[in-house]
């Protein structure tokens, strides 16, 4: 056998290419926000889609509206909240036609935690805000983590630009450090207010979020949409 | 975890209206343990310049210790105060001496010019100095300040409602942050008075 | 000198007195806990891939080299194919994943057409499907090495997509895989967005041309033989592969760097 030392020329193929080791994730950037009224609920995303310091896409909505009259903001990696989503609208299919009823989004929050939880090994890289009206129509928050860990409030935001609006929302819709405020939930106006703002003053340091904003508004008559403009810079 | 996040620590300061801002918390602690709810982040520098240092707490007394020489240096040599951006430059260069084995403090610097100009400056580590026209922030709960002030600044107010905003965005931003809190103290800065409240907050 | 070959290049880490059957027979059979090398590499490659939309459809581009490392190895393979009557898809990434995929579509437009219902696949159809193969291989660990770059027009829809080895999904104006996204996406972005409806097929075609040529310039793994696939209302028309005009005149003027 011939030992090739290192100083000498290899007549063996040189490695040309990098070894690179495959990530099946990736994050997308963008936040989500959900407050909830009395009788209504908001739930609002920006639009931009990022990977890295690239803008892949300025409007690539992740707020999806599912059919049983709840809405469901997903952030972290866009195909693993894709994913999620076309497998709750399949459950929620199938749980129509077998009980003849849309289901509640108390169970809805419910199977959204074990559908997470069931890929605790792989986990889904998404957060998840779930908002809607329950049975009573009063409005609800649910948020989670990737791995299914969820809990029931009033306001939450989630996401790149998570840090900076939720203290935002303890003050101004929880009214936190605030005990002169008249407590007790906000009116309509006065949240949606409140979101737009949230994410123009997010929009301002947060690379990863702009482009658009898109509101749903849950109320008992029905779901509206609205979509107004983030800074694009 | 970094060792700028091993004591934990939240500061602000902001422009108004012919006076200038600059709040902090007051907690000590190593990683999540509490050890004291009255540390001091913020220094006098003159009767018209504050100095935030957030940051690795030994570094925050060190370097305090640091300036109050070479600002009573400078005050004899030259015989007249320092003025808030001949501090920085000399902050910075403090820094930057120790380029390849800095102070872990990031120091925020708010103060009035002679003729009442407000001034205010951060800078990273290694004294890199940025100077906006609206507010800057540090420590671990500087994202969530960010937020805080994003949101609630707005410019030329007067010094009591510029005290109400420092201290609201203060209170909330540090109750998103696990290791800064447990109370705060503002200083509202103007040509003729200092106006020093401590704020009572969560300690949890 | 081990006798059975089902313990050749697997580590000594048993009892080598202790005989069972399946010691006699090479491969992954003997132990299911064995780790399956799937994880690929790319090896031969495609380089950036752009697409646009403009006033009657879409268009794409792509240069027709697939290198090996730092070889240009084929100089004449094409990277942008079309799928039924309305569809193209440009690729970047490993060539024979997408000659796979280029199989895998050919496949199912034939099931589609065996079903004799006169429904054939739209671009979105195909995006979709795309998608799904491309997230599912992922999570299998196995991915298709690819970025590819859906385009079409179908009842007066332009539609431009993309997906790739993560099953990262979007749709925009203007797009670009690889080197693409850092030189080309924003001369395209400037040239393009907001101007969707009003670019004509000359013009797309200039927009286009400069983008390769100055990727061609700056991407040392590019190629001045470029191909270009445009989808109209009229269906899809692939250019046979041309040359760039090219100008290195600046050349003599750069100083630095040895010069």
């Amino acid at each position: 056998m011939t030992i090739v030392h290192a100083h000498q020329v290899s007549a063996a193929p040189v490695q040309t290419l990098m070894e690179r080791r495959f990530s099946p994730y990736t994050e997308n950037g963008g936040t989500t926000l959900a407050v909830a009224g009395e009788d209504f609920c908001v739930i609002a995303g920006d639009t931009r889609q990022s990977e890295g310091y690239h803008i892949n896409s300025r409007y690539a909505p992740k707020v999806y509206q599912l059919s049983n009259g709840a809405v469901l903001a997903t952030g972290g990696m866009y195909a693993d909240g894709l994913t999620l989503v076309k497998r709750l609208e399949q459950r929620l299919e199938w749980y129509f036609h077998q009980h003849e009823k849309t289901m509640g989004i108390g169970a809805l929050a419910q199977m959204l935690s074990i559908m997470l939880y069931n890929k605790r090994f792989f986990p889904y890289y998404v957060w998840n805000t779930l908002g809607g009206l329950d049975e009573e129509g009063k409005g609800c928050v649910f948020s989670y983590d990737p791995v299914g860990n969820y809990e029931k409030h009033h306001w939450n935001c989630s996401g790149s630009a998570g840090h900076l609006i939720q203290p935002f929302l303890d003050n101004q819709v929880g009214h936190k450090h605030q005990p002169k405020a008249q407590a007790g939930l906000l009116s309509f106006d006065h949240v949606v207010r409140l979101v737009k703002d949230a994410f123009t003053g997010a929009t301002e340091r947060d690379i990863y979020t702009g482009d658009y904003l898109e509101i749903f508004i849950v109320r008992a008559g029905g779901i509206t949409k609205e979509k107004i403009d983030l800074k694009k810079d | 975890m970094s060792i700028m996040d091993y004591n934990g620590s939240a500061i602000i300061a902001m422009k108004g209206k012919n006076c200038v801002a600059i709040a902090a918390d007051r907690r000590f602690g190593v990683q999540a343990m509490t050890l004291a709810t009255n540390f001091q982040k913020i220094f006098p520098i003159t009767d018209h310049l504050y100095l935030g240092l957030p940051g690795l707490a030994t570094d925050v007394q060190t370097l305090h210790e640091r300036f109050r020489m070479k600002v009573n240096m400078y005050h004899l040599r030259e015989e007249r105060e320092i003025t808030p951006s001949t501090f920085a430059s000399l902050v910075a260069s403090t820094l930057y001496e120790r380029r390849f084995g800095s102070y872990f403090a990031e120091p925020l610097i708010a103060g009035l010019e002679k003729d009442g100009t407000p001034y205010i400056c951060s800078m990273d580590l290694i004294g890199c100095v940025t100077t906006p026209g609206d507010f800057v922030v540090a420590g671990t709960a500087s994202n969530q300040l960010y937020g805080m002030a994003e949101s609630l600044y707005e410019p030329n107010l007067e010094p009591e409602d510029l005290f109400e905003t420092i201290s609201q965005v203060l209170l909330n931003a540090v109750d998103r942050d696990a290791i800064s809190g447990w109370g705060g103290i503002v200083h509202v800065i103007t040509l003729d008075k200092v106006i020093t409240r401590t704020l009572k907050g969560r300690m949890d | 000198m081990d006798h059975f070959p089902g313990n050749w290049g697997q580590p000594l880490s048993r009892d080598p007195h202790v005989v069972s059957s399946t010691d006699w027979f090479p491969g992954p059979g003997r132990a299911a806990a064995e780790p399956i090398a799937r994880t690929q590499q790319p090896m031969v490659t495609g380089t950036s891939v752009l697409g646009i939309k403009y006033k009657d459809g879409i268009m794409i581009a792509a240069d027709t080299l697939a290198s090996y490392g730092s070889l240009a190895r084929f100089r004449d393979v094409k990277r942008i194919i079309s799928v039924g009557e309305n569809t193209i898809i440009g690729a970047s990434g490993d060539i024979s994943d997408l000659q796979h995929i280029e199989h895998m579509l050919e496949t199912v437009m034939i099931k589609e057409y065996c079903v004799d219902d006169g429904h054939t696949l739209y671009p979105k159809h195909i995006y979709e499907y795309l998608s799904r193969v491309m997230y599912n291989r992922r999570t299998s660990m196995n991915p298709l090495w690819n970025s590819l770059v859906v385009g079409g027009v179908r009842n007066g829809e332009k539609f431009l997509g993309f997906v790739d080895l993560q099953g990262t999904t979007y749709q925009a104006s203007t797009i670009a895989t690889g080197y693409g996204a850092y030189i080309g996406q924003p001369i395209l972005r400037k040239a393009v967005e907001g101007r969707e409806d009003e670019i004509t097929e000359e013009e797309a075609v200039k927009i286009m041309d400069d983008c390769m040529r100055v990727l061609w310039y700056r991407d040392a793994r590019s190629s001045p033989k470029i191909q270009r696939a445009t989808v109209t209302a009229a269906g899809i028309t692939v250019t046979e592969p041309y040359e760039l005009t090219t100008e290195w005149g600046f050349a003599e003027n750069i100083k630095g760097y040895g010069a």
